[in-house]
């Protein structure tokens, strides 16, 4: 086998259907860029949840009467705890100034002994941070003896994980139906390259060529496609998060496999849809 | 060598070729006549096994059409030059790069190639055009490299279907002089013609093919019969 020769025949198949290629690869790039920006979009909102998530406290209220070991004990087993982050001990006399500091109003005006019971609060890991995962979390913690009741904002981070799976979702099905766009980009410039060059399969084919070594220098076409697609699209990208970046977002995120990732695309549904092209208009 | 068994080839519904029965030896020299229509282009095709019967059998070498896969006949291409009366050349390379072509494409390196391409195109007599361009090539010249092409993996038979269809008298003896010289090195020939006055210059076996079928085989000491076709 001669990578040599395949590779220069796929780059002569490009050059022949020149203008068919040109309008694909730019077509390619343009749906690889909105892949990249669906991917941003995904990885800035799970970056911005996950602030809010880090943010979410659990207050584990204590049963009045727990003495200080037993409190000691528990903060060192919450402490222990791979899902959670930190854990914050907040005793009687300081609730009673928080509350004080908030409501402005002295509690002991009104009720001589200090109402407000012990508590930790909670943060919990984001990567744990799901509306399951805390719910499981909490049911656990509830059991302890030395708890008393398990609050947290449960509305909240249910609304949160909601849109933020339907938003995924979308994206996920947005992003599909673009790499099925781009198979079928790809597969068409190819079926007009094989139509093109059906003088020269022909006398490949006369004088014994195999079909493996007649299919080849499409796959590589459709492949160089891919790739071109992939590195104007990178292009794209780099500019479109500048500009996001200096202009609305600053804190913009940009996964590091960004590019390599749309390359990556680029070269597989290159392949694919080169792949199914030759296979329906080469075979014989 | 090439043995055809009962062969017969149907397309829509309609036999445009019925139980041909023929053998061709190593070495031979067969010429296919009969008017446009008769089935000649179809009984080459079956040779180089572009065309699979519809029943019977092609026997080419050791393949055998009744069993052959899709994967062989690239092997089987390799044994068997063919040439047409529009040359099937490139027309964007020149002299030497439509012969090299054809062995690029099997995967031989370069260095085999060049060698390989030089020696046939002095075969044919062109090596002193090797780097002309397509269009500055003479119709005869035009058939000259589609022969080289051909001969390059020294076939065991070349098939020549109307080599000479859209070439001038001269030009025509030419390729048939260089056909001869080929068939005299060992390689067969089987040539597909509608230009019987060659086949009085060059006398050799000649099928008449009819409506599908070989209607006789004449006498090469009996031309007058051709004539009056
Ligand atoms: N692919 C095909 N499909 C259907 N019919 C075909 C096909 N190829 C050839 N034929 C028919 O088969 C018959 C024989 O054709 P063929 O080309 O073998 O004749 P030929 O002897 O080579 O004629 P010519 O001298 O004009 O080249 C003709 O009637 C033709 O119409
Ligand atoms: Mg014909």
């Amino acid at each position: 086998m001669n990578i040599l020769f395949t590779l220069k025949e796929g780059m002569i198949n490009l050059k022949r259907a020149r203008l068919s290629a040109v309008v694909s690869i730019l077509s390619i790039s343009l749906a690889l860029s909105l892949i990249g920006i669906s991917l941003l979009a995904g990885e800035n909102l799970r970056d911005i949840f996950d602030r809010v998530y880090q943010q979410v406290e659990i207050e584990v209220f204590l049963q009045p009467g727990v003495n200080a070991g037993k409190i000691k004990q528990l903060r060192k087993k919450l402490a222990r705890d791979t899902r959670v982050t930190k854990v914050i001990y907040i005793s009687r006399e300081k609730a009673l100034e928080e509350f004080q500091k908030n409501f402005g109003e002295d509690l002991s005006t009104i009720i001589e002994e200090n109402p407000l019971p012990a508590s930790f609060r909670i943060i919990l890991d984001p990567a744990n941070a799901s509306p399951k995962l805390i719910e499981k979390f909490v049911a656990q913690i509830s059991q302890y003896p030395e708890v008393q009741e398990v609050l947290y904002q449960k509305e909240i981070i249910n609304f949160l994980h909601k849109y933020f799976r339907i938003a995924a979702i979308a994206a996920s099905l947005f992003a599909l139906l673009l790499f099925v766009v781009i198979t079928i980009l790809i597969f068409n410039t190819i079926r007009l390259t094989i139509h093109s060059r059906r003088d020269i399969i022909q006398i490949m084919r006369l004088v014994g060529a195999t079909n493996w070594f007649i299919k080849s220098p499409f796959l590589i076409e459709g492949m160089i496609q891919g790739i071109a697609g992939g590195i104007i699209a990178s292009g794209i990208l780099y500019l479109f998060t500048n500009l996001v970046r200096d202009i609305i977002f600053p804190r913009l995120l940009v996964p590091d496999y960004m590019n390599w990732f749309l390359l990556g695309i680029g070269i597989f549904l290159g392949w694919i849809g080169s792949y199914i092209s030759v296979n329906r208009y080469l075979d014989y | 060598m090439i043995e055809f068994f009962n062969v017969s080839v149907k397309s829509k519904n309609r036999l445009i070729l019925r139980e041909i029965n023929l053998k061709i030896r190593k070495g031979e020299f067969v010429y296919l006549i009969g008017k446009t229509g008769a089935g000649k282009t179809t009984l080459l095709r079956l040779i180089y096994m572009d065309l699979i019967p519809t029943a019977g059998n092609v026997l080419v070498d050791k393949f055998s059409s009744s069993n052959i896969r899709k994967r062989e006949i690239p092997y089987l291409r390799r044994k068997v030059g063919v040439i047409f009366q529009d040359f099937k050349l490139l027309p964007d390379r020149n002299v030497y790069e439509n012969v090299a072509f054809s062995l690029r494409v099997i995967g031989k390196s370069r260095r085999e190639v060049k060698s390989r391409v030089l020696s046939v195109l002095t075969q044919v007599g062109l090596n002193h055009k090797r780097y002309h361009k397509y269009h500055m090539l003479s119709g005869g010249e035009k058939q000259r490299v589609a022969i080289a092409r051909a001969l390059i993996n020294e076939p065991f038979i070349l098939l020549a279907d109307e080599p000479t269809g859209n070439l001038d008298p001269e030009a025509s003896k030419d390729i048939l002089n260089l056909l001869e010289k080929i068939n005299k090195s060992g390689t067969a020939v089987c040539m597909a013609t509608h230009n019987y006055k060659l086949i009085t210059w060059a006398p050799h076996r000649t099928l008449l093919m009819e409506d599908g079928f070989i209607k006789q085989e004449i006498d090469p000491d009996n031309l007058n019969q051709i004539l009056e076709l």
